[in-house]
This record gives C-alpha cells, sequence and structure tokens, in this order.
C-alpha cells in the first residue's frame, strides 16, 4: 500500500506545483519551481512503473503514459493543467483497484501503522484551518481554496489508505463542495467557512484517535460523525450558496473577525525540514558531553603548563566554536510561538460569533521564539485568556457605543523577548476589570478581610484567587468553574508569572512571563555526605550558616531554626532521603549546627535543608532518568555536570508536598 | 574477547557494520539459536542475545539515586545521556562481591521493541561472543523436573564442553517501572475476582 500512498502524494505534489504557478512572477523562482516539478513528474513516474510493473492494472499502465516526461525543454505546464484531472482520477482508481486486491479492507486493525497518516494529516489539518481564516477574510484567494482543496484531498486519500471509512467520506465531501468553489459554481460564505471548519475538527480528532494508537495507548478511531455528513449532503444538494446556521445577529457579522496588522499565517516554505525529536535530544545531548571535554582539555594542567601560545589559541578557537554550537544545537528545540496564536484566530473567530460581540483580533511578535513544550503549554492558559477577553473585557457593540468607543472591539496577542524570558500580552480594549466590584467579591468568598486595605495590584491580584470569578452571568465560553486560578497554576508550572494590568473604562492586559525554555534550569548545586544535589534556584530563598543560637531541638528529635523571627522547621537530608545518604562526622551523624541551611520554599511552606555544603550556582540541562526507573519519590531527574558527572535533581515539591515528609524512610 | 571492552565511535562503527549480523541474530533467536554475548557474575557465566546489547563500557563512578529500587545502583553519563543502571548479582539475589578488575558495565535494551532508553547493567567481566544452537539448548524447567528454584534462568547451553545460563531477558531488564505496572496490573485482577 505504501508505493499506492506515495504516487498519490507525489501526485499531490505534482498537481500543487502546477497551480501554484500563478504566483511565481519573478523568473528564477519559476525556472526553480520548474526544475522541481520535472523532478516530481520524474519521480511519480518511477513510482508508477513500478506499480505497472507489481501487478498490472489498466490504471497503472495509463499513469505511466501520462507521466513519461516529455522532450527536454516542452512545456510542461499546459499539458499538465490539461491532464491534471485524469491524473487524480487515475491514481485514485489504481489504489481502489490495489485495495480490492488486499481484501480484507484495511480496517482499523489494532498495530497498523498510524505514524504516517498522523504526521501527515496534521500537517495537512493545521494548513486547512490557517487557510479557511485566510479565505474568509479574502473570499476571492483561489490560491488558497486551491490548498483547501489539495488539503482535504490528501487527508482522503490518507484515510483511505488508513481504512477509516468516516474521515474519507467527511474529506471526500468537504472536497467535493471546495471543488465547487475551485471551479467558481459557489460563493464562499461563512457557511461554507464554518462546514469545512467543522470537518477539519472531526478529521482532528480522528487524527488524536489514530496518534494514540500509533503510540499504543487504547482509542477508537471515531466513526460517527453526528450530524456534520448530513450537513455535508445537504450543502452539496443545495447549490450556489451554504446558509450559516451559527447563531449570530445581523449585527455581529463575520467581517467583524478581521484580522488585521501583517499577515501572521505564514505559509509553509520549502526551507524547513522535519526532525524526530529523539534525534534532536540526541544531538543536544551530544554537544553538552562536546561542552565538557573541551573545558577539560582547555583546563588539563599538562596543556597549561605547556605555555604554548599556538595551541592556547587554538584551545580557544575550539571552545568558542563549541559554545557557539551549543547555542545553535540548543536553538533547535524553539519553535515560534506564532503557531500558538494561529490556534487562537480560530478560537477567537467562534467566540466572536457565540458571544454577539464584534472584535478584531491583533497580533504583533509571532516571531518571538520560546521551547516547544512551553509553546504547547501555553495553549490552554492562553485560550482561557482569550476566552476571558471577549466574554468578560469586551462590551456589547451597544455598550461600547453608548460608552464613546466604536463598535468594534479589539483584543491583542502580542509576544516580547524580555531578558531571557518571553512575556506574552493578552489585551483587550473593553470595560476594564472594576476594583470595587472585585474587592467586594474576594470579602463575600472570605479570601480577605473587610477593611483591609490593598493597593490597586494588589487588589487586581485577587482575581488570580482559586474560586475567584467576576462574571456574574455563567456562560457556555467562558462560565465552566475554571477561573484565573487555573491560568496562574498552568504558568507557574512552567516556571513563568502572570500579572493583570487594568484601566476602568480602557481595558484589561494579561501578561504571561515564561523562560524561553524548560530544559535548562538555573540550579544551586549542594553536597551531602557523598552525593551531589541539584536544587532549582527559583526555589530557594535563603542560604545561611547558622549560629550558636539558630537552631534548637523540638522533642529531642525534630529541629526548628529562628530565623528573623520566623520558625522554620530544619530538615537534613537524611530525613527526606534516606539513611544513604547520611552524613557522618567521626563515626557519629554531623551536628546540624555545622552544616549549611538552604531555605526553600517547597510545597507552600518554607523549610530550611541542612546540607554538609553548597558548591555553587550553575545552568544545568534537566535530563530524565527514564521510564525505566519508574517514579522516584524525591527526584525530578539528572543533570550534567561540569566534571561530567550525574547529578539528581531534587523534587522538593514531591519531598514535602502533601503526603508530608518523613515517610521516606 | 572479540567484542572489545570500550566505549566511543569505535563501538559505534562495530554495531553499524556489525548491523546485519545482529539483525539476523535477533530474527533467529526466536528460533532459539543465535549470537550471544557471555560474561561473568561470580563463577557463573550467563548469555544474552547479542541484539540485546548496545555497547560495553568500563567500569565508571556511578551517581546513586535515593530511594530507587534497591537493586538500583545509580546513573551514570552515557555520552551525554542519563542511563541508569543496575546492579545484576542483586537483581538475581545472588551473594554481594568485592567488585574486580574486570568488571564492566553492559549496556542493555531492556524492551524487544527498542522504544525504551537503554540501561546499563554490571557484570564481572565480558567473556566471548559466541554461537549456539538450538540443539544445544536445555530447559530448566524439564531439566529440573521442577526442583531447582530458578528466578531468571530459563535455558541452559552446552557450549565446547562449558556451560552458559540464559537469562530470561525480559523479566531480568523489566525496571521497577515495568514491576509497579505489573503489581498493579494483578492487583487490579485481584479485586475484579474478588
Amino acid at each position: 500500500m505504501q508505493r499506492e500512498a506515495q504516487l498519490l502524494r507525489l501526485l499531490d505534489a505534482v498537481l500543487g506545483s502546477v497551480f501554484s504557478t500563478r504566483v511565481c512572477e519573478d523568473a528564477a523562482a519559476e525556472e526553480h519551481r520548474r526544475q522541481g516539478l520535472v523532478q516530481q513528474l520524474q519521480q511519480a513516474a518511477d513510482c508508477a512503473r513500478e506499480l505497472a510493473l507489481a501487478g498490472t492494472t489498466e490504471s497503472a499502465m495509463q499513469l505511466v503514459a501520462l507521466l513519461e516526461p516529455g522532450e527536454a525543454g516542452e512545456e510542461l505546464q499546459p499539458r499538465l493543467e490539461q491532464q491534471a484531472e485524469q491524473l487524480q482520477a487515475l491514481a485514485e482508481q489504481e489504489l481502489e483497484a490495489r485495495m480490492m486486491a488486499s481484501a480484507p479492507p484495511a480496517s482499523a486493525t489494532p498495530g497498523m501503522p498510524w505514524g504516517d497518516f498522523v504526521l501527515e494529516a496534521r500537517e495537512h489539518l493545521a494548513n486547512i484551518e490557517s487557510e479557511l481564516l485566510r479565505l474568509e477574510n479574502k473570499p476571492d484567494d483561489s490560491e488558497s481554496v486551491h490548498a483547501l482543496f489539495r488539503s482535504f484531498h490528501t487527508i482522503k486519500g490518507l484515510a483511505a489508505i488508513a481504512g477509516t471509512e468516516t474521515a474519507r467520506e467527511v474529506a471526500h465531501q468537504t472536497e467535493n463542495l471546495l471543488d465547487e468553489v475551485r471551479s467558481g459554481t459557489r460563493a464562499v460564505s461563512s457557511g461554507l467557512i464554518d462546514l469545512a471548519l467543522a470537518s477539519a475538527d472531526f478529521l482532528l480528532e480522528v487524527v488524536s484517535a489514530a496518534e494514540q494508537l500509533d503510540r499504543g495507548e487504547e482509542a477508537e478511531i471515531p466513526e460517527d460523525a453526528g450530524v456534520l455528513l448530513d450537513k455535508l449532503y445537504a450543502a452539496i444538494a443545495c447549490p450556489a450558496t451554504v446558509e450559516s446556521d451559527a447563531p449570530s445577529e445581523e449585527g455581529a457579522s463575520v467581517a467583524a473577525v478581521q484580522r488585521s496588522g501583517a499577515p501572521s499565517v505564514r505559509r509553509m516554505t520549502g526551507s524547513a525540514v522535519k526532525v524526530d525529536t529523539a534525534k534532536l535530544d540526541q544531538l543536544v545531548d551530544l554537544v553538552g558531553e562536546l561542552v565538557i571535554a573541551q573545558s577539560l582539555v582547555q583546563l588539563d594542567p599538562a596543556l597549561v603548563r605547556l605555555g604554548d601560545s599556538k595551541t592556547a589559541k587554538n584551545l580557544n578557537q575550539l571552545g568558542r566554536i563549541t559554545t557557539e554550537l551549543q547555542k545553535t544545537a540548543m536553538s533547535l528545540r524553539v519553535v515560534p510561538v506564532g503557531q500558538s496564536f494561529q490556534r487562537m484566530a480560530r478560537v477567537f473567530r467562534d467566540l466572536v460569533l457565540e458571544s454577539g460581540k464584534q472584535a478584531t483580533l491583533e497580533t504583533a511578535g509571532e516571531d518571538a521564539e520560546l521551547d516547544r513544550t512551553i509553546v504547547e503549554q501555553l495553549a490552554d492558559p492562553l485560550m482561557h485568556m482569550v476566552r476571558n477577553a471577549v466574554d468578560h473585557g469586551l462590551e456589547k457593540p451597544a455598550d461600547r457605543e453608548k460608552a464613546g468607543k466604536p463598535a468594534t472591539g479589539c483584543i491583542r496577542l502580542s509576544a516580547t523577548h524580555q531578558s531571557g524570558h518571553v512575556v506574552i500580552e493578552v489585551s483587550d480594549d473593553g470595560r476594564g476589570l472594576d476594583q470595587d466590584r472585585i474587592l467586594r467579591k474576594a470579602i463575600e468568598r472570605g479570601l480577605v478581610k473587610e477593611q483591609v486595605q490593598l493597593t490597586e495590584a494588589e487588589t487586581l491580584d485577587l482575581i488570580f484567587e482559586p474560586g475567584f470569578s467576576t462574571s456574574e452571568q455563567v456562560t457556555a465560553i467562558s462560565g465552566r468553574g475554571v477561573g484565573m486560578d487555573v491560568v496562574k497554576r498552568e504558568i507557574e508550572k512552567l516556571r513563568g508569572r502572570v500579572e493583570v494590568r487594568s484601566q476602568p473604562g480602557k481595558g484589561t492586559t494579561f501578561l504571561m512571563r515564561v523562560p524561553l525554555t524548560l530544559a535548562i534550569i538555573d540550579a544551586l548545586v549542594v553536597r551531602h555526605a557523598n552525593n551531589r544535589f541539584i536544587l532549582p534556584l527559583f526555589t530557594v530563598r535563603e542560604i545561611l550558616k547558622p549560629g550558636g543560637q539558630t537552631i534548637n531541638t523540638v522533642e529531642g528529635r525534630n529541629e526548628v531554626a529562628l530565623l528573623r523571627d520566623r520558625v522554620v522547621p530544619v530538615i537534613r537530608m537524611e530525613a527526606l532521603l534516606g539513611d544513604s545518604v547520611l552524613s557522618i562526622k567521626d563515626g557519629q551523624p554531623r551536628p546540624t549546627e555545622e552544616m549549611v541551611l538552604v531555605v526553600v520554599e517547597a510545597g507552600s511552606r518554607r523549610v530550611a535543608l541542612a546540607v554538609d555544603e553548597v558548591v555553587g550556582k550553575q545552568e544545568v540541562v534537566i535530563k530524565s532518568l527514564g521510564y525505566w526507573m519508574g517514579r522516584v519519590r524525591g527526584v525530578a531527574g539528572g543533570a550534567i555536570l561540569g566534571d561530567g558527572s550525574v547529578g539528581i535533581i531534587l523534587d522538593l515539591d514531591g519531598l514535602m508536598g502533601k503526603e508530608g515528609y518523613g515517610l521516606a524512610a | 574477547m572479540e567484542f572489545c571492552v570500550a566505549a566511543g565511535p569505535e563501538d559505534t562503527r562495530e554495531r553499524i557494520t556489525g548491523m546485519n549480523d545482529i539483525a539476523q541474530a535477533i530474527r533467529q533467536d526466536q528460533h532459539g539459536s543465535g549470537k550471544y554475548l557471555a560474561f561473568w557474575l561470580g563463577k557463573e557465566e550467563f548469555a544474552v542475545p547479542v541484539g540485546r546489547i548496545r555497547e560495553i563500557i568500563p567500569w565508571q563512578e556511578i551517581t546513586p539515586v535515593p530511594q530507587a529500587a534497591a537493586y538500583v545502583l545509580g546513573v551514570i553519563n552515557l555520552r551525554g545521556k542519563v542511563v541508569p543502571v543496575m546492579d545484576l548479582r542483586l537483581r538475581l539475589s545472588m551473594p554481594g562481591q568485592e567488585r574486580g578488575v574486570r568488571a564492566c558495565i553492559v549496556v542493555m535494551q531492556p524492551d524487544s521493541k527498542k522504544s525504551q532508553s537503554p540501561i546499563g547493567v554490571v557484570v564481572d567481566g565480558v567473556s566471548e561472543v559466541l554461537q549456539i544452537q538450538p540443539s544445544e539448548l536445555e530447559d530448566t524447567a524439564s531439566l529440573s523436573n521442577g526442583w531447582m528454584q530458578l528466578g531468571y534462568v530459563n535455558q541452559i547451553a552446552k557450549s565446547k564442553g562449558k556451560v552458559k545460563l540464559l537469562l530470561e531477558i525480559d523479566s531480568v531488564l523489566a525496571g521497577p517501572a515495568e514491576e509497579i505496572a505489573k503489581a498493579t496490573e494483578l492487583e487490579l485482577a485481584g479485586a475484579a475476582i474478588g
């Protein structure tokens, strides 16, 4: 089945090139495109020939004949344009014939290799979404229509190969609709866009299920598309336009959903390659090793003693290259935050339609780059913020006009780099936060005491408290019991911070400050007995050597320290991690007074960890100990230290969280 | 010693050029013949299919992981990757012994699908790579008629007048994570019955 799939794909690529011809104005680009086309054609021909050899079917033979590259210099363009449909039809026919031959039909059997399907379909679905949104703004963009048609078409092929009938049918019917748009017999309407988006959503569900199957998890490929297929059939049966059935008032027309600013939806460029993330990780690992080896060589006493200036110069050069290489390697894991924004554009569109408000979405700074995992984990908080902005931030058009503002509100998403962090802003020009109401509600909920004196910022921060929501009516969109506290928690999980600023009548701005990467942390390396442990620096509050009076015992067993009039429990490492890390002096456990106290914030309390020595502060790359080890209590992972050995990163939250400490042994 | 005890690029190259042999050995494993790596634990000689061997590295300092399972010695840095290391002696409940000069770490693949990251296994020394024919194998179960209480040895090979113990590699290499998963499964099954 692979050859057939490959052939389909190649043909898609060929036809893609053929139809994108009108964009290429520049002669060099045109030449480049033409060469690419010839190459693709060649591959497709080879593929078809192989098929014909494997089992001669009528369609394969015809394909070979059609694909035979003509004389050199022959104008391929007109010929291919003419034959485009014939080619595609033949390829499909071929595929079907093969599938029949290789009965039983490829149903969604377990162990079926879903990997290719998932990878490709996902890419096309992402394309589909952005192209649909683009088409909505520019209904006469024929290039978008072509791109959409091709994407649905490819997914149809993929679904057929994967054997999911409903997905194939959905893609097929959507493709038919788009075909009518392409040929000019149907106009682009918001109803049509809605329907196509709904198809894309359904297909995404299928892909997600397939992805789970691919990972060996339990999942079922959805085969029930609900009313979607009926709608599609109805739309095709009814010529000319697709009626919108969104519950939108006339005023809140789709035209209100515009994207201003520079077009942020970038088309896929040909200069990117797909790389397995495991390979990327390996590269980063190896470069890390290179840096260590490099510094070992550079600081080698034998070499230093040599005192040769040429060697020193060369070593320095090596050092520079290694550092540069490490930077580049680390940058491979980052992706532009723009793809998150792109997803928001879709959410935003639905939200505005649903809420009966009018708004435009502005985006800026899509190029700011962040670690892939952070971008992924930002999606939910970001969506929540956009929801909030549309639902609570913006007023109804009539209210806006009354307040002397344009009826169409504006929501702005932006990202900026700020010293090792990226700040993501979600702002609206709505009514702003009502401080009095926030305070009233906080008192009502018992979050603060009455007569409390709070600064403006402190009052606004109350909205991040668990169980706080200012909306007086629960709506389907944002009243789901999740409040801003969830957003705050999610952001803090990423070691970031969230802030809010607001001006009554002018609008609200949420700022999310997140680190560029999760893979590297600033760490404090401590030594205890023969172990070196790594504590994330952001949990460390202070480090001190206890004086004579600092430490007091409680019932002879436990210890507390009096630090600036605050009683802080003292925990020795062995109490957390067991006797294997016991620090011994002269055959006796070393007295706590001789140790160093590292005061950390963990599990929402402050404790003083007693360790033998603080080694220093350094940046470390966090590495997992692997699935094999299972979950080890109190261990967050490992990191390679400067001398090449491994240090254990402690998970203080896990050690001192809900279960409390002392259960360790 | 055919398998040289060395880490680094030569080893990688050896693996790549020898890929076909090794792949074939893995396929033949299913029929009980193929290539095995033999190594020592005390006075006993064990054999593991070469398909599961990633490389053999010299002894190095191991960072202990507090609170990990008893047979987990800790973790090492294998070319920038953090790799767990286990003590095969403890795993097989064999008596402890001083580490000799030939002790080394055999990096193995814990699952045959190669989806997991490798783990290090400490052995007293590797001896050879050898071919074992199906005819040279004896099942411990049929051999002992049940009186040998064996944990992880399921077959014994007679090779050139010597005995090699074949480990039930999947269960030996199953780590703490796998064991917990299995225990939970059993518990659930038990609960369902009860």
